[in-house]
């Protein structure tokens, strides 16, 4: 349970962002941080439980029919990775606060998405259904898009997308590996899949395997999918620390771990790992000395060191896996620190170039001897803790394919990547202290923006001699990745081992490599740059885009005729076969349709509407004849014995006309000319089919002989259940409420998209005089309106015994909002202060608070419960109040469309074509109008 | 049968404006489509019986089912009707100002979807 509550203690945070913003501005990531420690203090509670070599579970049924179970739990190497990502989360929440200074919604942003982010990172590695993994991992991916992309900043999108593509690219990969997982084995349980590795043999092994190399390459940057992790470095300098040094790159690590259980024997997963590992250890550190900007630096330097990460856990001994756990713990808190701290120096400095920084540690001493510290423990010096993780990672090299010639030649390879992670260390370092100072002016930052980096620049020092303390945890995750021999208890000093000789051997030449830099900087120079993947896969990006359109092209017609065309001639096609292969009629349908006199006549006024709407050449005569057609479908509603559905047309019909005429006025009355003879032949022949067929088919599949069975059990028990006499409406907000409450929802976002589509035109026009009212519709709104609102209460409250209801009281209260926008297009007394969006809310809190309350009382969510009323007042029950949600959203609605549709376009406007000259030009043109109010 | 002949005729008036030019047209179009749709909901519940599911449930009541499906997909319909006449609003705001000039609009959307592609990376 520990664990459900520490997951949803962090997403609370994250909802709880807003709220510390508006309270504490940028330093809610003072609280925030603190949010991460209790987080992380919730999971050391189990701390010796985990070290007792047992675990933390805890599982929900989620997908029964796949056997898909929302599981977590946490083991030793679960807990490292979430230490880690809650541990350096609350490093970077304390360093936000001093380097964020957009605006407030912009920190915001950050914060949320980092939380978020973090709440991910933990889901993924707590996760013991490899489902709930891929969602989480999926997760990470989506959410480090939204940190680079930096709310869509031009220069960071192209390089976010990139991150994106290659990242969910191996999500995909993972997905696939899940699906033949579950298919071969039957479970997704990670915690079973790795306790019987030998059920996973042959050619879906060697696939699974395959995939689920590359689905963490490409997360933890490995070559050739490297080149994304440079180019997320557009992100700001706190979330490339957590992201994309500390944490989500962490996570294809994490998953190499995990399945070397599974795959760690085999030869090809071991030298698949070691070989392009290692490749990707010296080709970041590389191009990591050929940098001069310290972030680009840092970010081939962490593309290397995740290299050398991938390449000991291809060793696959107990050995390797302990000093693949410690090295990460190391690398995330001095590359954390690293990137900081050269956060530190671009924000003060306002350069990250090392040949601006020359000098820089006469006027920011603690800021460059902070540094050095860290560079010390990336280059793996003692006392460091990256020394000892150094080592560690040599002695494992060593022993790759039982300690051999191959072994000696991965400990050389992995010898040479630290050569030059020496060296590009010590060129970091020295660009800062080396000749004049060159900004003089440069003063040291406030000790609350270095303190996190202090911290953790201490702490991967300390680690070092205290190694012994991280030593029962490692050994523990170590044993939890391979449950094979024993992981060596981890040591400060190891006494005169061959791991030390390389060490030194390491120091000797790096520091052989530092002296001579300045012929290495020539030769790298001259050396060929490595085939550019990002721009490979760039074009083949934009390839694939030109074969889409192109592809789409066929699809795109001038009009939108054409477009319809197309389903319309399907369903004459579908028609058609169904008329040739349809031979029996469904049983239950007889003749449930017997034509009544009263029904020829309807039919024959609709006709001669339908045909007067058809030649209209008026827009008013076209919208008055639509109007006519529905009252007289409303009518044949009445007559089939739909009060509820006859009411509601009208008003739909009335409330249309209403906002259509608002739509249009003083738009050119005319239609658009009907056009050339040919396609009028053409659409009235499809038109005709297609009516023919519509026709058929309702002649032939309908008119049931009885009534439906759910039918009859609502008119058998709807009254006995619900108290509601009106079976109709009972349908609606007591059986099927969570159908109303949908389509209610769809309503709203129609409300709310109508307010974002009306964007920049003024809410209210600027006339504030009575200037356009209309005399006759002013009287008699004044007169309806109050009846129409008293009706539409009425109607409301009676819904449940009676016609009536949510939905047919709100459209009646709109309908006097129409009336009164079309009398007062100034503002109309008294309705013109309802606003949609308020409305939308509330109707949606209402609804949401009927649905929660019989949860609350132990009933099913969205259960009528009665409520115990006095005896002459009716009776009362939650569907009501649920019914009100209805009723605010529908009116909601109304009130949108008339105000948003109804602003005469002579007003001012963005239409630049009726602006009239003598206006000022500085129009609220472009300006998002989130909410209604003005 | 009433209620074959009722659908085929919207159906057939409601296509023949949907081909028509025009955005109006459209909308008109589309509103007599959602009539007709709503007539075959309740005409599958069967047309025999006609009292109203109010009071006393009789061998002539009508199947309510059909009824509250109707009921809230015409609200529902209205709600689309408005949000196209948000977007006939909105075309009406491009160099050609007219909403029922038809293509203009039409032109300008296809040439949206189209950019959309080439520029997606740029914006």
């Amino acid at each position: 349970m520990i664990l459900a509550a520490t997951l949803a203690w962090q997403v609370g945070l994250a909802v709880c962002v807003p709220l510390l913003v508006r309270r504490f501005g940028r330093d809610a990531g003072y609280p925030l941080a603190a949010g991460y420690l209790v987080a992380a203090a919730l999971l050391l509670t189990r701390l010796p439980v985990i070290l007792d070599d047992r675990e933390v579970t805890v599982a929900w049924r989620w997908l029964p029919g796949l056997a898909v179970h929302a599981a977590l739990r946490m083991d030793a190497l679960g807990l490292v990775f979430a230490l880690l990502a809650l541990g350096v989360g609350a490093l970077i929440m304390a360093y936000c606060p001093r380097y964020l200074d957009g605006s407030e919604a912009e920190q915001e942003r950050v914060y949320v998405t980092m939380t978020l982010f973090a709440a991910a990172m933990l889901g993924l590695v707590l996760a013991d259904d490899l489902l709930v993994l891929f969602v989480f991992w999926e997760l990470t991916s989506i959410l480090s898009f939204v940190l680079i992309g930096q709310g869509g900043r031009p220069a960071a999108t192209g390089p976010a997308v990139q991150a994106l593509l290659v990242t969910v690219a191996g999500g995909l990969a993972l997905l696939t590996a899940i699906v033949l997982l579950a298919v071969h084995l039957g479970t997704t349980s990670l915690d079973t899949i790795v306790a019987e590795p030998e059920r996973l043999s042959g050619v879906p092994a060697w696939v699974v395997g395959t995939l689920i190399i590359v689905a963490a390459f490409t997360k933890s940057a490995q070559l050739p999918f490297h080149f994304w992790l440079p180019g997320a470095m557009v992100a700001i300098t706190p979330v490339s620390a957590y992201l994309h040094a500390a944490t989500m790159v962490k996570a294809g690590i994490y998953l190499l771990m995990r399945f070397s259980a599974v795959f760690g024997g085999s030869w090809a997963w071991n030298g698949t790992l070691i070989a392009v590992g290692l490749l990707t250890a010296i080709l970041g550190a590389l191009l990591a000395l050929r940098q001069y900007d310290l972030k680009a630096l840092l970010a081939y330097s962490t593309v290397s060191q995740l290299g050398l990460l991938v390449g000991v856990i291809g060793v696959g001994t107990p050995d390797a896996d302990a000093a693949a756990i410690l090295y990460t713990v190391a690398h995330a808190l001095f590359k954390a620190t690293l990137f900081m701290l050269v956060g530190i120096i671009d924000h003060q400095a306002g350069s990250r170039d090392v040949r601006e920084l020359a000098g820089l540690h006469r006027v920011m001493p603690a800021t460059v001897w902070l540094t050095a510290l860290a560079a010390m423990s990336m280059a793996g010096l003692p006392p460091t803790i990256g020394f000892v993780g150094k080592e560690a990672i040599f002695e494992a090299l060593g022993g790759a394919y039982g300690g051999g010639w191959l072994g000696w030649c991965a400990a050389g390879l992995g010898v040479l990547a630290s050569v030059l992670t020496f060296a590009y260390a010590a060129r970091l370092v020295h660009g800062m202290v080396e000749g004049p100072t060159r900004q003089r002016q440069l003063r040291e930052p406030s000790w609350a923006f270095l303190a996190p980096a202090a911290v953790a620049a201490v702490a991967a020092t300390v680690l070092g001699p205290t190694v012994a303390v991280l030593s029962p945890l490692v050994e523990r995750a170590a044993d939890d990745a391979r449950p094979e021999g024993t992981p060596p208890y981890l040591a400060f000093w190891h006494g005169f081992t061959p791991a030390l000789g390389l060490s030194v051997l390491t120091v000797l030449l790096g520091v052989l490599m530092f002296l001579g830099r300045v012929r290495v900087d020539r030769w790298l120079r001259s050396v060929p740059t490595i085939p550019p993947f990002a721009e490979l896969f760039e074009r083949a990006r934009q390839a694939l885009l030109h074969a889409g359109s192109f592809v789409a092209r066929t699809a795109h017609a001038p009009g939108p005729a054409p477009y319809l065309a197309r389903p319309l001639l399907a369903t004459v096609a579908l028609a058609t076969v169904a008329a040739v292969t349809l031979t029996d009629v469904p049983a239950g349908l007889g003749d449930g349709d017997p034509a009544r006199p009263g029904d020829w006549l309807l039919l024959g006024m609709l006709v001669t509407a339908l045909a007067g709407l058809l030649v209209a050449r008026s827009a008013l005569a076209a919208i008055g004849l639509t109007g006519v057609v529905g009252l007289l479908l409303s009518a044949w509603f009445l007559t089939v014995g739909a009060p509820d559905v006859a009411l509601t047309l009208m008003l739909v019909e009335v409330l249309t006309a209403v906002v259509v005429m608002l739509a249009l006025r003083q738009q050119p009355p005319r239609l658009a000319p009907v056009g050339r003879r040919r396609p009028v032949v053409g659409a009235a022949l499809l038109a005709a089919a297609t009516g023919v067929a519509a026709a058929a088919g309702t002649a032939v599949l309908t008119g049931r002989d009885q009534v439906s069975g759910p039918g009859r059990w609502y008119l058998d028990r709807a009254e006995a259940l619900t108290g509601g006499a009106n079976v109709v409406n009972t349908i609606l907000v007591d059986f099927r409420a969570l159908d109303t409450l949908g389509e209610a929802v769809v309503l709203a976002v129609v409300a709310l998209g109508l307010v974002r589509l009306a964007a920049g035109r003024p809410v209210e026009p600027a006339s504030t005089g009575t200037a356009g009212d209309d005399l006759v519709l002013g009287l008699a709104y004044r007169v309806l309106a109050p009846v129409m609102l008293l009706a539409s209460a009425v109607l409301f409250l009676r819904g449940h015994e009676e016609t009536g209801g949510g939905f047919i009281g709100a459209l009646l209260a709109g309908t006097a909002v129409g009336l009164g926008q079309l009398a007062h297009p100034g503002g109309a007394p008294l309705l013109s202060r309802l606003r949609s969006a308020p409305l939308v809310a509330a109707g949606l809190l209402t609804a949401t608070v009927a649905a929660l309350v019989p949860l609350a009382a132990g009933r099913s969510l969205l259960a009528p419960l009665a409520l115990n009323t006095p005896d002459p007042l009716p009776s009362l029950s939650t569907s009501l109040l649920f019914d009100l949600g209805i009723y605010l959203m529908v009116l909601a609605l109304v009130v949108a469309a008339v105000r948003r549709l109804g602003v005469p376009p002579n007003q001012p406007t963005d239409l630049p074509t009726d602006l009239p000259t003598d206006l000022p030009t500085g129009q609220p043109t472009g300006q998002p109008e989130t909410g209604g109010a003005r | 049968m009433s209620a074959a002949f009722v659908v085929g005729v919207l159906v057939a008036a409601g296509v023949f404006l949907l081909l028509r030019p025009g955005l109006l047209r459209v909308v008109l179009g589309f509103v007599l489509l959602g009539h007709a749709v709503n007539v075959v909901l309740l005409a599958a519940g069967g047309l025999a019986r006609r009292t109203a599911a109010l009071e006393e449930v009789g061998p002539d009541t009508a199947d309510p089912l059909p009824q509250a499906f109707v009921l809230t997909a015409i609200v529902i319909s209205f709600g689309i009707t408005i949000h196209l006449l948000g977007l006939l609003r909105r075309g009406a705001g491009g160099p050609a100002a007219d909403p029922t000039g038809g293509d203009a609009d039409a032109d300008s959307e296809g040439d949206g979807g189209e950019g959309g592609h080439g520029t997606g990376r740029r914006r």
